[in-house]
C-alpha cells in the first residue's frame, strides 16, 4: 500500500491511577474553593483548577485528575476529555521553564525562525523536547496576540517580546 | 389530541406535516433519501457529519436538515447538483484518513460508511498524503477500539450518556487528533456494548467476536433475549451450527428495544455453544451412584416407569411438576398440562422469586409498554434497580426524563443509579415499599407511614402533588417482592390515581424472560409453591420432575430435600446443584435452539426462533414433556410444531385468544396480551392487612447510602454467565491488562480463586 | 509599539498614556464611572438599549452584529437569570487591541459590563480571557477588587437597587473559544466546541439562560455612547457603523501598534503607508491582510491609489473585511504560498473536531502545503486546494471552517505566481 501512516499524538495512553488522589495544602485549598465559589455550577471551575493542579504539581497528573474528578464531583473520563482539548493543559510533565515560541504569521516573518533556532541551540533540544534536567522545555504554539511586538515567547506565564537572537541568551541567562 | 399541521415542499412535492416535524425525518418518511452519520433519532443533535445538507429558500448556506424543524411553507430541496457536491466532499473527508482496508475490518460489509461510499462517494481518491494513525486497542474485556476508522459521529458517547447514564466514553483531544477513548484508555462502565451497536464504522468492535465471522457468513435469526423481564429483540448471527454474536443492529432486527442490548444480552450468549452443555440423556440407577448416559428412549422409559410406580404407591399428588420462568410460553403450557391432565397432581409451580398472581388478578389498567415509558409525563418506581434488573427499561425511564421532560418518583431503601433522572427520590428503610403502596393508596395516615418509611410526611405531599399536576401518562412500576395484599392493593390505584386527562399503566418488573408467560399459563397456580414443595419433600412429595433448576435461594437450608426425594427427574443445559440430586438428567435445548414464543414485562408475546440445530443430543423441553406424555400414554397430537402448541395455547388461554405464530412475525410491531383488567373493588380488607403489616414494621433498619456500583447485579456469574470467560473478569473487578494492544484474556489467568470467588450458583 | 488616536478625539485609548491608567483614581479622575452614574440615575434598561442600538455599535470581535439589537433579542421575561459575558478570548492572528485595552484601561471595561448588566438585568457576568492573557486577569482581578471595595460592584451599587457581581475567568488554550457559543461550552467546563443556533445565546446561553457576549472592545466603547448619546457616537464614525474602531497593525510597517480611528476613515493606503510610518527596511508592500487571519488577503495593487475606505462596507468594496481589525502587512519578502501555508497551519491545529469539513479539511490542507513544500508539488494542486475550501466554505458547523477557507481562496486567486512556482520544479534536495 502506497500511503504511508503518520503517528498521532498518543492522547489516551495507559495511566495507572493512584489509589489516592492528589492533596493540596490549606492556602490552596482555599484558592480552589474561591474559585468555585464564582459559579453557580461546579464544572465551570474545571479549568481555573486545572491550572493550580499544573501549578503545584507540575502537570496534570493522575493523582491531580483523581483530585478534580472528586473536587467537581465528575469522572475522571470527563476531566481527561477537558484536558486534552485545550493546548495549554499539560497531561505530561514539562520543564520548569516551559517556553512557548509563537509562529504564527506575524511573528514568522519578523524573525521567529532565528529566535527559535536560537533558544533550541542553545539548550541542544528540538521543539516539543525536554532538556535532560527538566529545566526547560520548547514548545511552537499558536499566536499569542503580540502580533506588534513581534516575535516573541512566552516563558511560563510571561511575556517576552522584540526578541532579537541576543536577548535571547539574556532572558535564558538570566532565569534563575 | 390535535396537531397542527403545516405543509413543507419537499422536491417540488406538497407534504403535510405535524408542526415542529424535524426536516430529516419527513424527508425520508416522503422517500427523499437523506444520508447522515451523527443523526440518530431520540439522541441529542450533533449537526457534525455534515451529510445531511439541504437547500431551503430564503436561507443563505445549505443547511442541515437534521437541524431544522419544519415551518409553513417551507420550501426544500434536497437533489441537487449543488448538494451533490457537498455530500461526496462530506464522504471524501471522511475518507481521507480512514483506512481503505476494508476487508480486514470487522464491519466490513455491514458499515454504513462502506455503503455511503458505494452511493455517495467519488469515483477517484483525491487524498494521496500519510494517513494519520492511532493503533489498534482494547478499551475493556467487551470492546475493541480501532481508533482510525473513527469519523467522529459521537453516536457511542450519546448512547453511553444519554441510553446508559454512565458517561463512561468521550471524545478527547482536538481537530484531527480528536479519539474516543477514556482517561487512561481503560473502560470501566456495564460493558452493554451499546457504543459498539451504534458506531457506523470498524472504530468500535465486539471484542468477543473479532476475527471470528464475516458479517455476510452468518445466518441471521431475530429472536427475543433469554436474560431479564424486558424482552429484548435480538439477531442471533449463526454459522455452521454455532451462535457467533448476538446484535440488536437495526439492519437485520427492529423491535421494542431498538439497537439497544445490555451486557447479558449482547455478550451473554457463548454458554449456547459451550462445551459443558449435557450431552446426552443420563440415569442414575443408583441413589449415590453415578449418572451413566444414555439413549433418550430408555432415559424417557425409566422416567415414566417411575412416575407410574410413584403414582401408584403414593398418589398422584405425591408427583410435583416444576418449571423455570425461563421456558418457553409453549413448554410452560405442555408442563402444566402434563402435571393437571395427565399426572393429575395439584402441585405443580415455577421457580420464580416472586409470585405476581395477585396483582394480575387485581389489575386495575393494561400494562404499559416500552414505548408508553419512553412519553410517559410522570413514572413512580417503588423498589427494585431497572439500570440493573431490567435494563432496557432503565434506559426508557432515562430518556422519558431527560429527553422527553417526564417526572421520576422512586421510592427505594437504595439510591440507585436511576436516581440521578429522579424529580424526587424518596430514601426510604429497607422492606418499605409496602409503606410506599399503602401511602399512594391512601390506607393510612401520612404520619404512620412516613414514620416507617423514614421520611418527611411532605414528601408524600410532593408525590400527590405531582400526580395531580400529571397529565398523559403515568406509569407505576414495582418490583415483584411485594405482599399479596400489598400487590392487590397497588394493581387497584390505577382507579384512585386516574383523570380525565391521565392514564394509568402498570409495569411489574419481574426477573425473567418468561415471568409473565409462566403467570398466564397458568403454572403459578398449583397448591404449593417451590419452597413448600421443596419441604414436603420425602413425604408428601415424592418424585419431582423440574424443567430448570432450583434457585439458589429456594435451595438454601433445604439442601437436604432433594435427596429425600424417591426420583428426581431435570431438563437442563448444565449441570447444577440440582442435577447433582438427579436420578435421570435430560439435556434439554437452549433458547437458541428452539421455536417459541416469551410474554416480556410489557405483556408482549414475542417470538423465539431456532438459529441453530440443537446442540448436541439436546432437545426443546415442550417436546420433552411431549414424549414422556406420549410414554405414559397420552398422546397430545403436536407433532413436532411449537406453531401447533401455540394453537391450543390461544385457544385455552384467554388473553391469548386469536393469536398465531403468522400473528407475530413482525417483531416491530409486538402483540400485547390482553390480561384481563379486573373492575374496581372494594379493598380495604388488603389495605387492612397491608397496614397492620406495616405497624408492625421494624423502624431500625439503616438505610442503604450507598450507590451500587455498576454491573454490581449484572455481572453476577451465575449459571450461565459463567459459561463467558469475560463476566468472570468484570466479576473479579475488571482488572486492567499489561498491555491494552491484546485482548486482556490472553493477558489474565483466570485463576480457581479468582473464579471461585465470583461465582455464584444458580441462574 | 506605537498607541495613538488618528482621525479623531481618542475615545478607547483616552486614558491609555497615563500614568497609572489601570487605577480607579485616574480613571474616575479622567471621566471614569461617569456614565454607570448616569445610567442609574436617570435611564432605564430600554433607554440604555435605545442609545446603544442609535450609536450603530457593531460587535468588534469580528462578526460585526449590531451590538443594540443583539441586546434587544433578550427576553425581558425570562424567570431565568441573566448573563453578560465579555469575550476576551482575543486569539486571531494579528489582533491584540483588546490585550492594551484591559492591561492600560481595566475600568473602563468593568464600567462597559456594568451598563450592559444594567441593560439585561444580569446579576453574574464574567470575562472569559485566554489563558495565555494571565497576566491581563491579575489586572482585571486587581481592578475588579477596586472597583468592588469602592462600591461600584456587588450589591447596591452607588446606594442604588441595582447589585451586580463580575468575575473573571480562563481560557485554555483553544482559539475556538473566541466564537461565542464555544466561549460559553468552555465557560461552563465542557470542551470548548461552538453549540448549534437556534437557539442563540440571548435566548439560551451560559447554563441555558439568557445571554450576551460582547468583545472587550464593544464593551469598553459603552461608556462613551452613554455619556456623549447614541446619536452623537454614530456621527464619529459612518451611517451603518458607529463611533471608533481600534486597529492592531504588525508585520513589516515601521510603526506596528493599536490604532484607535473613526469608522470610515478615508483611506487605506494613507493607514499603512503614513500613520503606521510605511513598510520597514525601506521595502515595497506586497500584501496586507487588513482583518486578522479570518479575512481575504488584499494586494498592495488592491490597496495603493484604491481610496479603500476603513469601515464594514468599504473594506468589503476592497475586497476584504474588518473581522477583528487586525492588519497583518506584508512586504515584498513574503512568498505567500509561505504565509498561506502558516495560517492553514493555525486553523487546523485550533480547528476543534466538531465538524467533518473543518476537521478533516484543515488537516488534509495541511499536509499538501507540506507535500508541496517537501517538492511533492502537482500542477493541479492549486485546484485542488480551492476546491476542497469550496468543499469546506459553508458547510462546516461554524464560521472557522470559512475562516480557514478565506485565506487560501484568496491567497490562491491573488498571488497565483506565488504558488505556481512551488507546485512544479521545485524539489528540495
Amino acid at each position: 500500500m502506497s500511503q504511508q501512516l503518520t503517528q498521532i499524538r498518543p492522547l489516551s495512553q495507559p495511566v495507572h491511577m493512584p489509589d489516592e488522589p492528589a492533596t493540596f495544602s490549606a492556602a490552596v485549598e482555599a484558592e480552589i474553593d474561591g474559585h468555585l465559589a464564582k459559579y453557580p455550577v461546579k464544572r465551570s471551575a474545571i479549568l481555573p483548577l486545572m491550572f493550580i493542579v499544573q501549578r503545584e504539581r507540575g502537570y496534570l497528573d493522575p493523582a491531580g485528575v483523581l483530585y478534580l474528578a472528586n473536587r467537581l464531583a465528575l469522572r475522571v473520563t470527563d476531566i481527561w476529555e477537558v484536558a486534552t482539548f485545550y493546548s495549554m493543559i499539560q497531561t505530561r510533565p514539562v520543564g520548569k521553564y516551559h517556553i512557548q515560541i509563537c509562529k504564527t504569521l506575524s511573528c514568522k516573518i519578523l524573525g521567529e525562525p532565528l529566535i527559535t533556532e536560537r533558544v533550541c541551540k542553545k539548550l541542544g533540544i528540538k521543539p516539543g523536547e525536554t532538556t535532560a534536567d527538566g529545566r526547560f522545555t520548547v514548545s511552537m504554539v499558536e499566536c499569542l496576540g503580540s502580533c506588534g511586538t513581534a516575535p516573541m515567547f512566552q516563558i511560563n506565564f510571561d511575556y517576552h517580546e522584540n526578541l532579537t537572537p541576543e536577548k535571547v541568551d539574556r532572558i535564558l541567562d538570566s532565569l534563575p | 389530541m390535535t396537531q397542527d399541521v403545516i405543509k413543507v415542499t419537499i422536491n417540488n412535492k406538497d407534504i403535510q406535516v405535524p408542526k415542529g416535524a424535524r426536516l430529516i425525518e419527513v424527508c425520508r418518511d416522503s422517500g427523499f433519501d437523506i444520508p447522515s452519520f451523527c443523526y440518530y433519532s431520540d439522541l441529542a443533535l450533533q449537526a457534525s457529519c455534515r451529510m445531511c445538507l439541504v437547500r431551503i429558500e430564503k436561507m443563505p448556506k445549505l443547511q442541515t436538515s437534521c437541524t431544522i424543524t419544519c415551518t409553513d411553507g417551507m420550501v426544500v430541496t434536497t437533489q441537487s447538483e449543488e448538494i451533490e457536491k457537498a455530500q461526496r466532499a462530506m464522504v471524501e473527508f471522511l475518507l481521507a484518513n480512514h483506512p481503505l482496508d476494508c476487508p480486514v475490518c470487522d464491519r466490513g460489509g455491514e458499515c454504513e460508511l462502506q455503503e455511503m461510499a458505494f452511493d455517495w462517494g467519488g469515483l477517484e481518491e483525491r487524498f494521496t498524503e500519510k494517513k494519520n494513525y492511532y493503533a489498534e486497542r482494547y478499551l475493556s474485556p467487551m470492546v475493541a477500539n480501532d481508533p482510525q476508522r473513527c469519523i467522529l459521529c459521537k453516536r457511542c458517547t450519546r448512547v453511553c450518556d444519554e441510553w446508559m447514564g454512565e458517561d463512561a466514553i468521550e471524545a478527547g483531544g482536538r481537530g484531527a487528533n480528536t479519539v474516543i477513548g477514556t482517561y487512561g484508555g481503560w473502560l470501566d462502565c456495564s460493558q452493554c456494548g451499546n457504543c459498539i451497536e451504534v458506531c457506523p464504522t470498524g472504530t468500535l468492535l465486539d471484542a468477543t467476536y473479532r476475527h471470528q465471522a464475516r458479517p455476510w457468513e452468518l445466518a441471521q435469526t431475530v429472536s427475543t433475549c433469554t436474560y431479564c423481564s424486558d424482552g429484548c429483540q435480538m439477531s442471533l448471527g449463526a454459522r455452521g451450527g454455532e451462535l457467533m454474536r448476538v446484535v440488536a443492529r437495526d439492519r437485520y432486527v427492529n423491535g421494542l428495544n431498538g439497537e439497544f442490548l445490555c451486557i447479558k444480552g449482547r455478550f451473554g450468549h457463548p454458554f449456547v455453544n459451550h462445551e459443558a452443555r449435557i450431552r446426552t440423556p443420563m440415569i442414575r440407577y443408583k441413589k449415590g451412584g453415578k449418572l451413566i448416559p444414555a439413549t433418550w428412549d430408555d432415559a424417557i422409559r425409566h422416567v415414566a416407569s417411575k412416575l407410574d410406580s410413584i403414582a401408584n404407591k403414593h398418589g398422584r399428588n405425591s408427583i410435583g411438576i416444576v418449571g423455570s420462568p425461563r421456558l418457553t410460553n409453549e413448554a410452560l403450557y405442555l408442563l402444566k398440562k402434563f402435571a393437571t391432565d395427565l399426572i393429575g397432581t395439584d402441585n405443580y409451580a415455577v421457580t420464580d422469586s416472586v409470585n405476581l398472581t395477585p396483582f394480575f388478578a387485581n389489575l386495575g389498567a393494561p400494562l404499559a409498554t416500552h414505548r408508553d415509558i419512553r412519553y410517559a409525563k410522570t413514572i413512580v418506581l417503588i423498589g427494585g434497580e431497572p439500570e440493573e434488573l431490567q435494563p432496557l427499561t432503565g434506559k426508557q425511564i432515562r430518556q422519558a426524563v431527560r429527553n422527553g421532560g417526564a417526572r421520576l418518583i422512586i421510592f427505594n431503601s437504595v439510591p440507585i443509579r436511576l436516581r440521578e433522572q429522579a424529580s424526587q427520590f424518596i430514601h426510604i428503610r429497607p422492606g418499605a415499599e409496602e409503606a410506599a403502596v399503602l401511602a399512594l393508596a391512601g390506607g393510612a395516615t401520612d404520619s404512620l407511614v412516613s414514620r416507617k418509611m423514614g421520611i418527611e410526611t411532605a414528601e408524600l405531599e410532593k408525590v400527590r402533588g405531582t400526580i395531580n399536576e400529571t397529565e398523559g401518562d403515568l406509569i407505576i412500576m414495582f418490583d415483584g417482592s411485594l405482599s399479596a395484599a400489598a400487590q392487590s392493593a397497588l394493581a387497584q390505584l390505577s382507579y384512585l390515581l386516574r383523570a380525565d386527562n391521565r392514564r394509568v399503566l402498570f409495569h411489574p418488573l419481574p426477573l425473567y424472560n418468561n415471568s409473565i408467560g409462566a403467570l398466564d399459563m397458568g403454572m403459578t397456580n398449583g397448591a404449593i409453591d417451590v419452597t413448600q414443595m421443596l419441604d414436603a419433600a420425602g413425604r408428601g412429595i415424592r418424585a419431582v420432575c423440574v424443567a430448570g433448576s432450583f434457585l439458589p435461594e429456594q435451595l438454601r437450608g433445604r439442601e437436604e430435600s432433594l435427596a429425600k426425594l424417591d426420583f428426581l427427574m431435570v431438563q437442563e443445559l448444565f449441570e447444577t446443584d440440582t442435577t447433582s440430586f438427579a436420578d435421570v438428567v435430560l439435556p434439554a435445548a437452549s433458547f437458541a435452539e428452539i421455536d417459541g414464543t416469551f410474554t416480556n414485562n410489557d405483556g408482549f408475546v414475542q417470538r423465539v426462533r431456532q438459529s441453530i440445530p440443537p446442540v448436541n443430543q439436546s432437545k426443546a423441553d415442550w417436546m420433552i414433556t411431549d414424549q414422556l406424555a406420549r410414554e405414559l400414554g397420552v398422546e397430545f397430537g403436536f407433532g413436532m410444531s411449537a406453531s401447533a402448541v401455540f394453537n391450543e395455547i390461544a385457544m385455552q388461554v384467554p388473553g391469548y385468544a386469536g393469536l398465531r405464530y403468522p400473528l407475530l412475525k413482525d417483531e416491530s410491531k409486538p402483540v400485547q396480551v390482553k390480561h384481563d383488567i379486573a373492575v374496581q373493588r372494594d379493598i380495604s380488607n388488603e389495605l387492612e392487612t397491608v397496614r397492620t403489616a406495616v405497624e408492625q414494621m421494624d423502624e431500625s433498619p439503616e438505610k442503604h447510602n450507598d450507590t451500587p456500583d455498576v454491573g454490581h447485579e449484572l455481572f453476577k456469574i451465575r449459571t450461565l454467565t459463567d459459561k463467558v470467560a469475560q463476566f468472570h473478569l468484570l466479576a473479579a473487578g475488571n482488572p486492567r491488562p499489561e498491555s491494552l494492544n491484546v485482548s486482556p484474556l490472553y493477558q489474565i489467568t483466570l485463576s480457581d480463586d479468582l473464579r471461585a470467588e465470583a461465582v455464584v450458583a444458580g441462574d | 509599539m506605537h498607541i495613538e488616536a488618528i482621525g479623531c478625539e481618542p475615545l478607547q485609548l483616552r486614558r491609555v498614556h497615563l500614568e497609572n491608567s489601570r487605577t480607579l483614581e485616574v480613571y474616575r479622575r479622567n471621566g471614569g464611572y461617569e456614565a454607570i452614574k448616569k445610567v442609574l440615575d436617570s435611564m432605564s434598561p430600554d433607554d440604555v438599549i435605545n442609545d446603544v442600538k442609535k450609536s450603530a455599535l457593531r460587535g468588534r470581535g469580528g462578526a460585526g452584529f449590531p451590538t443594540g439589537l443583539k441586546w434587544s433579542f433578550v427576553p425581558k421575561d425570562s424567570p431565568k437569570p441573566k448573563y453578560v459575558v465579555c469575550n476576551a478570548d482575543e486569539s486571531e492572528p494579528g489582533t491584540f487591541k483588546d490585550r492594551y485595552l484591559m492591561e492600560r484601561d481595566p475600568h473602563m471595561l468593568i464600567e462597559g459590563m456594568l451598563i450592559a448588566a444594567y441593560a439585561l438585568g444580569a446579576k453574574t457576568n464574567y470575562i472569559y480571557t485566554r489563558g495565555e492573557y494571565r497576566y491581563l486577569i491579575d489586572i482585571m482581578d486587581q481592578a475588579l477588587a477596586e472597583a468592588r471595595a469602592a462600591g461600584l460592584l456587588g450589591e447596591k451599587i452607588l446606594g442604588t437597587d441595582f447589585s451586580c457581581e463580575i468575575y473573571t475567568h480562563t481560557g485554555a488554550g483553544a482559539y475556538i473559544c473566541g466564537e461565542e457559543t464555544a466561549l460559553l461550552s468552555s465557560l461552563e467546563g465542557m470542551r470548548g466546541h461552538p453549540r448549534m443556533k437556534p437557539p442563540f445565546p440571548a435566548v439560551s446561553g451560559l447554563y441555558a439562560c439568557p445571554t450576551v457576549v460582547n468583545n472587550v472592545e464593544t464593551l469598553t466603547a459603552v461608556p462613551d455612547i452613554i455619556k456623549m448619546g447614541g446619536e452623537a457616537y454614530q456621527k464619529l464614525g459612518t451611517e451603518k457603523s458607529g463611533g471608533t474602531k481600534v486597529w492592531s497593525v504588525s508585520g513589516h510597517v515601521n510603526r506596528p501598534g493599536v490604532y484607535e480611528l473613526p469608522m470610515g476613515y478615508d483611506d487605506m493606503e494613507k493607514f499603512i503607508m503614513e500613520d503606521c510610518g510605511g513598510i520597514a527596511n525601506g521595502r515595497q508592500l506586497k500584501a496586507v491582510i487588513p482583518g486578522g487571519s479570518s479575512v481575504y488577503i488584499m494586494r498592495a495593487e488592491a490597496v495603493i491609489g484604491k481610496d479603500v475606505r476603513m469601515d464594514y462596507e468599504g473594506l468589503v468594496a476592497g475586497g476584504s473585511s474588518v473581522g477583528s481589525g487586525g492588519f497583518i502587512v506584508m512586504d515584498d519578502t513574503v512568498d505567500i504560498f509561505e504565509s498561506t501555508k502558516n495560517l492553514t497551519e493555525f486553523y487546523k491545529h485550533e480547528s476543534c473536531g466538531w465538524c467533518t469539513p473543518c476537521r478533516e479539511g484543515t488537516d488534509w490542507l495541511v499536509k499538501i502545503f507540506k507535500r508541496i513544500d517537501n517538492g511533492g508539488g502537482r500542477a493541479d494542486d492549486a485546484q485542488l486546494m480551492l476546491d476542497l475550501c469550496d468543499n469546506i466554505e459553508g458547510k462546516s458547523f461554524c464560521p472557522l471552517g470559512d475562516a480557514a477557507a478565506w485565506p487560501i481562496q484568496s491567497a490562491v486567486k491573488r498571488f497565483p505566481e506565488d504558488f505556481a512556482k512551488h507546485l512544479v520544479g521545485s524539489r528540495k534536495e
